[in-house]
């Protein structure tokens, strides 16, 4: 098969570009038509909403965090990641604060041809009905601007509270690393399971077409 | 036979083979697989193989220190990392800077002295040249930065046959973005015939650079 052909790399990486907005979309998409309403239930719930810190598993909450950590930073943006598992019904990663920044998103990369970008989640990250999301590098990752310090140490400690539409407010505390594959360890890269629940990232959907195709 | 099966799909996929996907051990399986092909160069890197090869853009930019900076003379007969990003980017282009900066930690200092690794900024506003130095310096003191104006970048983008940077507007003058998803591998020839995509992992970097600074694009 002669694949050698330019037209024929552009439309790869379109096609893999695609694949990735497609399910992009998927995830965030699949309900689109009541973000503003979500958007005020989770204003509301996060107020009477139960706090459960760290990977603690209290009573009521479906949701558990695992694996929190943020970039080491020298200006004044980061991001943090994190696994989140669902084991109740469908819920939405709505919003989040952290105490080193007063402006915190929670963002989506998108590939489109030989360019990425990313920007925030409209209406916010839905986590499915019994299946993991994982928020890794290069995927949906929690932006941290502003950041008064202008740097993030490693070791430091960042504070997050998590806002879900129906879990309601969860702490989590990140430890700030370095990130790069000598310190993210097995945990950090273990997209597995977000693949497998096929409502995984971008970016874990992207690895998955990858071995596919290879 | 899924491999076999998914064999056909991999002929078309000289591109972007992410290697995050081939857990290193294709060596080993490839010449077990009385289907593959005979070795070639292709075969030998876990990073995507681009056909034709990007060419190298034709450009002065601004270095770090605010000189002038000839990309082709100045890296010429070089192996040369080109990645085009922004400080101001908390995921993607960190990420991408950390593992290159990893791998070639992995490769011994003399070998990492044999590999440019040049960043073009797609964000001129904010990234002088001290901007940059600082970030690149987060990674690795050796990192050249680069910028200019946006005329200049765009034509580095067409250059690439690259969209032009685009901006996200995230509020209180935050803003993101668009930048390249691959790190481009260019050859002492001027031309970057392996591009390294998102997501590609530590070992994958260290295994591609270190066929290229051993043995070389061509074997």
């Amino acid at each position: 098969m002669n694949f050698r052909t330019p037209r024929r790399v552009a439309l790869l990486l379109a096609m893999t570009a695609v694949s990735v907005s497609l399910v992009a979309a998927a995830c965030g998409g699949d309900d689109d038509d009541d973000d503003a309403a979500d958007t005020a239930t989770a204003t509301t719930t996060s107020t009477a909403a139960t706090t459960t810190t760290g990977t603690a598993t209290q009573v009521a909450s479906p949701i558990t965090i695992s694996g929190v950590w943020a970039r080491a930073t020298t200006n004044d943006v980061s991001a943090a990641y994190m696994m989140i598992k669902n084991t109740g019904v469908q819920d939405r990663l709505v919003s989040a604060t952290a105490d080193v920044s007063p402006k915190v998103q929670i963002h989506e990369v998108i590939t489109e041809g030989n360019t990425s970008k990313m920007q925030e989640i409209p209406g916010g990250l839905v986590i499915p009905a019994n299946a993991s999301v994982e928020l890794k590098p290069g995927g949906y990752h929690i932006m941290l601007m502003d950041l008064p310090t202008k740097k993030l140490d490693v070791g430091q400690k960042v504070e997050i509270d998590l806002v879900f539409e129906k879990a309601g407010k969860i702490h989590v505390t990140a430890e700030v690393k370095q990130g790069g594959g000598m310190d993210m360890g097995s945990g950090g890269m273990s997209g597995t399971g977000t693949a497998t629940s096929g409502h995984g990232m971008g970016t874990a959907t992207a690895s998955a077409t990858g071995t596919a195709m290879r | 036979m899924l491999r076999k099966t998914l064999a056909a799909a991999l002929c078309a996929v000289a591109v972007l083979s992410a290697a995050a996907c081939n857990s290193g051990d294709d060596d080993a399986s490839d010449s077990t697989d009385p289907t593959a092909s005979p070795t070639t160069t292709a075969d030998r890197f876990r990073g995507g193989i681009v056909t034709p090869p990007f060419d190298k853009p034709d450009i002065v930019l601004t270095d770090t220190d605010g000189n002038p900076f000839d990309l082709r003379k100045e890296t010429e007969g070089e192996l040369t990392l080109l990645y085009i990003g922004y400080t101001h980017c908390p995921d993607i282009c960190p990420t991408h800077m950390l593992e290159v900066a990893d791998a070639m930690e992995q490769l011994g200092a003399e070998d990492a002295a044999k590999l440019n690794v040049v960043f073009i900024t797609a964000d001129p506003a904010r990234d002088t040249p001290e901007v940059m130095r600082k970030w690149l310096d987060h990674f690795s003191t050796s990192f050249i930065g680069l910028t200019g104006t946006e005329e200049q970048i765009n034509s580095v983008h067409d250059q690439l046959h690259m969209a032009h940077p685009t901006f996200t507007d995230l509020g209180d003058g935050n803003y993101a973005v668009s930048h390249a998803a691959l790190v481009l591998a260019y050859t002492e020839d001027n031309v970057a015939p392996l591009a390294f995509p998102n997501g590609f992992e530590l070992e994958n970097w260290v295994h591609d650079l270190n066929k290229l600074i051993d043995e070389g694009w061509e074997q």
